[in-house]
């Protein structure tokens, strides 16, 4: 009895500095309808900000409060230069660019952080006040867990005080309804934009600064954390307080039991959670439907096929990739396989993201599911190559087709976090099953047969199927499956009207993505020789998103670019020390400068030139 | 001059809309812009506005070029803009979307109170603390007016204030021109029914393919059948 009341105890002072960081992200969310990825390293920072501070002042209470309060001031000042600096230049761009954008960020904050703070974890001496317990009704309560769980509730009324008593806060919650009608009554959404924000991050660095006493302050908390938090504020319905209160208290708890009952799942656990609200309430638990915020033109353009000029260049490209292996040394090959499998693995996540308008965080589990496919035929059957690279896209597809019928239902940023969290289930198993995929150790000795042994023959062999596939993909949307795709994209209701089955046409591009995802997962598998969970981890899935981002999403070329122009990078700028910095401020710059993708600015300068011509 | 617009040009992408549009408003006069659909009505109230930002002209608000400007420092400089879509905060209620456009009281105009708007609009003020997704579309109109007067506005662009209203509502919102305009309000309206127009306004411009075809008295549009039928008849 005890035991679980103490654990619940824990759950619910858990539960209170999870509130903290998805309050701030949904309060950012609601009026700037921006998904800030960078929320985790805002909480991390919070956490270092506070221990430089706390480590530095009397241990005494007085000075603790002051110290928390400091490092929550401090972040609220970081969060306001970022959205002055950065997030303020891309409130119009599209949704996905400003989620790649505060990635970025998150990159450029770790490697600031290990620079400032050094790559050790960091806790905090607890004097004894913090480690004391209070005898209520003759049970013993950590002292420092009551202080969290009154926290939390004291923080979302002061919160519903501010949106609801205040001018400021009535003007914030007119802004989440229609921003350019509050700008148009002489509201300035500069100043307002900038506060919410400054809130928004002061809140992450409270809840890190929080945190820090039962913990310690490092460079992994910030990945942890968003990934909670985004499950919070879903879970709880998007830009809603009382529904990230509700959604913290839930999870907290339900992570509490799951690591003291059963540890291996707790990650599942909730994730599993996460999909069952979702799939019984589409919009959270107190969430409502998401109205396309007025003022936010997303302008697509569409799809063309490729002018002679660019069919020339493509061409020319495909030639000097075929001849490659005649110049290029053992190295240079490796990358340039590595750029063959990225170019599938990024057209895949196209054929969703653009004509499909559906976007995945969670795209590496289908690339993973087709290399764990490829080491199944491998160790498990004994088959050769032949029956990996076949068994990778149906296994991969089918498994895409299962879980798609749910996802499918969903749209914009839930759908996101849902295949976030299909991915992250997916990842716990390949990590935790040992028997079958050798957890963290991955499958070794996945060679490909003796034919295709030796580097070059097994660089062709990746040529051919993943731009083969890429291509088998681009003819697919421009068949008549590609119009109806895009048209159930632009409007599912006007599609449906004119006969269209949208659940059944988004389905197919979703299983089709999986497909294609898996069969360059295999041909890694092959070329790398082994499988590790990591191939389904987010990063991994970030990446997909970058290299697609990165081209362009209205571009058939985009993917093609970004995931050669990624793969380049990767291999040679982005090495060594200080390479997220480095790749972050790349990420920054470029959705600065090119807001619709590298082959996107290319084929609109392009145009330009040509119009001049003509 | 309370406004004047000299050789106004606006557009969309590369659509021009306007192609130099020229007017002037007077203090306490009542101002219509006729023209059929697509003449680019909205779309001078919205240039006005700086909603979309005029590619060449000039706009004078009592002295000053606010051509150009953000749309907060426009409001703030006293243009009141009703847009055609009322555009309600649909969650906040009645009296929470009047706080929204209080703005501080102007020099020579009696600040507008809650109060003396609902002295204005009778029906709403039983309806103060409905939220604006549940009030019929008349009475989101009212609100929309009535959220653009907190402001204190110079002067109040109206789009279309009836389109879409029952008859006695239409009645109801000339009734509150008239109003306005012996409170000594200064109005620009953008209407496509001559029938209200001729209620409530002093003078008449037309719009056609985004330019002034036609300036003058109500009364002398009204007799001149000839300009009307070029104009205005569809």
């Amino acid at each position: 009895m005890d035991l679980i009341f103490l654990q619940l105890l824990t759950g619910l002072a858990g539960a209170s500095t999870l509130f903290l960081v998805a309050a701030g992200l949904t309060v950012i969310f609601g009026v700037t309808r921006v998904v800030n990825f960078s929320h985790g390293s805002l909480y991390m920072l919070g956490a270092f900000i506070a221990w430089s501070l706390l480590s530095r002042l009397p241990r005494e209470p007085d000075y603790f409060v002051l110290g928390v309060l400091g490092a929550a001031v401090a972040t609220a000042v970081i969060g306001a230069v970022l959205e002055v600096v950065l997030l303020r230049r891309i409130y119009r761009a599209p949704e996905l660019l400003q989620l790649l954008a505060t990635f970025g960020v998150v990159l450029v904050v770790q490697d600031v952080a290990l620079w400032v703070w050094g790559p050790v974890d960091l806790s905090l001496p607890r004097p004894r006040w913090l480690r004391g317990a209070v005898e209520i009704a003759g049970l013993r309560f950590p002292f420092y867990d009551l202080v969290l769980i009154v926290v939390g509730p004291a923080v979302l009324g002061g919160l519903l005080l501010l949106f609801h008593r205040t001018r400021w806060g009535l003007l914030v919650r007119a802004a989440t309804q229609d921003r350019d009608m509050v700008a148009a009554l002489g509201v300035d959404q500069r100043v307002l934009f900038t506060s919410v924000f400054a809130l928004g991050a002061g809140l992450a660095g409270l809840g890190g600064a929080l945190a820090l006493p039962q913990g310690s302050a490092n460079l992994n908390m910030d990945l942890s954390v968003i990934a909670e938090a985004f499950v919070v504020v879903v879970v709880g319905g998007m830009g809603s307080l009382g529904g990230a209160f509700l959604a913290a208290l839930l999870i907290g708890v339900l992570q509490a039991f799951g690591i003291a009952l059963v540890p291996k799942i707790t990650l599942v656990l909730v994730f599993l959670v996460m999909a069952a609200v979702l799939v019984v309430r589409p919009h959270g638990l107190l969430g409502k439907p998401q109205a396309m915020a007025r003022g936010e033109v997303e302008a697509l353009a569409p799809i063309r096929p490729a002018g002679p000029a660019l069919q020339v260049l493509g061409l020319v490209a495909l030639l000097a990739a075929i001849l490659a292996p005649f110049v290029a040394g053992p190295y240079l090959l490796s990358v340039l396989t590595e750029a063959a499998v990225a170019v599938l693995f990024a057209a895949s996540l196209h054929v969703m993201m653009g004509p499909g308008g559906m976007a995945s965080f969670g795209h590496a589990a289908w690339f993973g599911v087709g290399a764990y496919a490829a080491a199944f035929a491998a160790k498990g059957l004994g088959a050769g190559m032949a029956v990996g690279l076949l068994l990778a896209p149906f296994a991969a597809g089918a498994l895409a087709l299962l879980v798609g019928a749910f996802v499918v239902r969903m749209s914009g940023v839930y759908l996101a976090m849902l295949t976030l969290a299909f991915a992250q289930i997916a990842w716990a198993v390949a990590f935790q099953w040992v028997e079958v995929t050798g957890g963290d150790n991955g499958v070794l000795g996945v060679w490909p047969d003796g034919w295709a042994a030796d580097k070059p023959t097994m660089y062709w062999l990746a040529l051919l199927l993943c731009v083969g596939g890429a291509l088998v993909l681009r003819r697919a949307l421009f068949a008549p499956f590609g119009f109806a795709l895009r048209a159930t994209r632009d409007s599912a209701l006007r599609a449906e009207a004119i006969g269209l089955d949208a659940h059944r046409l988004r389905l197919a591009a979703f299983v089709l993505a999986g497909a294609g995802a898996g069969l360059s997962g295999a041909v890694f598998a092959y070329a790398k020789g082994s499988v590790f969970p990591t191939y389904m981890a987010i990063p991994h899935s970030v990446d997909a998103l970058v290299t697609v981002l990165l081209g362009g999403v209205q571009t058939m070329a985009g993917p093609v670019v970004g995931a050669v122009t990624f793969t380049v990078l990767q291999s040679w700028l982005l090495m060594g020390d200080f390479w997220r910095i480095k790749l972050g401020l790349l990420i920054i710059a470029l959705v600065l400068a090119f807001p619709t993708g590298i082959a996107g600015a290319a084929s609109a300068v392009w145009d330009r030139w040509r119009g001049r011509a003509a | 001059m309370m406004l004047q617009v000299e050789n106004l040009h606006a557009g969309y992408g590369g659509a021009k809309i306007l192609r130099g549009v020229s007017f002037d408003l007077a203090a306490g006069e009542v101002l219509v812009l006729l023209g059929r659909n697509g003449a680019g009505k909205s779309t001078t109230i919205k240039a006005l506005m700086g909603l979309l930002r005029p590619t060449a002209g000039r706009v004078r608000l009592a002295g000053a070029d606010i051509a150009g400007w953000e749309p907060h420092r426009i409001a703030r400089a006293g243009l009141g803009w009703v847009p055609e879509e009322r555009r309600v905060f649909p969650e906040l209620t009645v009296a929470e979307n009047l706080e929204v456009g209080r703005r501080p009281a102007r020099e020579g105009l009696a600040p507008w109170t809650p109060e003396r708007l609902f002295a204005l609009f009778p029906n709403l003020a039983e309806l103060r603390q409905r939220p604006g997704a549940r009030i019929s579309g008349g009475e989101q109109q009212m609100v929309a007016i009535a959220r653009t007067l907190m402001g204190n506005p110079r002067v109040l662009l109206l789009d279309e204030p009836g389109e879409g209203l029952a008859p006695v509502i239409v009645d109801l919102m000339a009734e509150a021109i008239l109003a306005l305009k012996r409170e000594g309000a200064t109005v620009l309206l953008a209407e496509q029914s001559l029938a209200f127009a001729s209620r409530v306004a002093d003078r008449a411009v037309i719009l056609e393919t985004g330019r002034i075809v036609w300036d003058g008295a109500i009364d002398a549009l009204l007799a001149d059948t000839g300009a009307r039928a070029r104009h205005l008849q569809v």
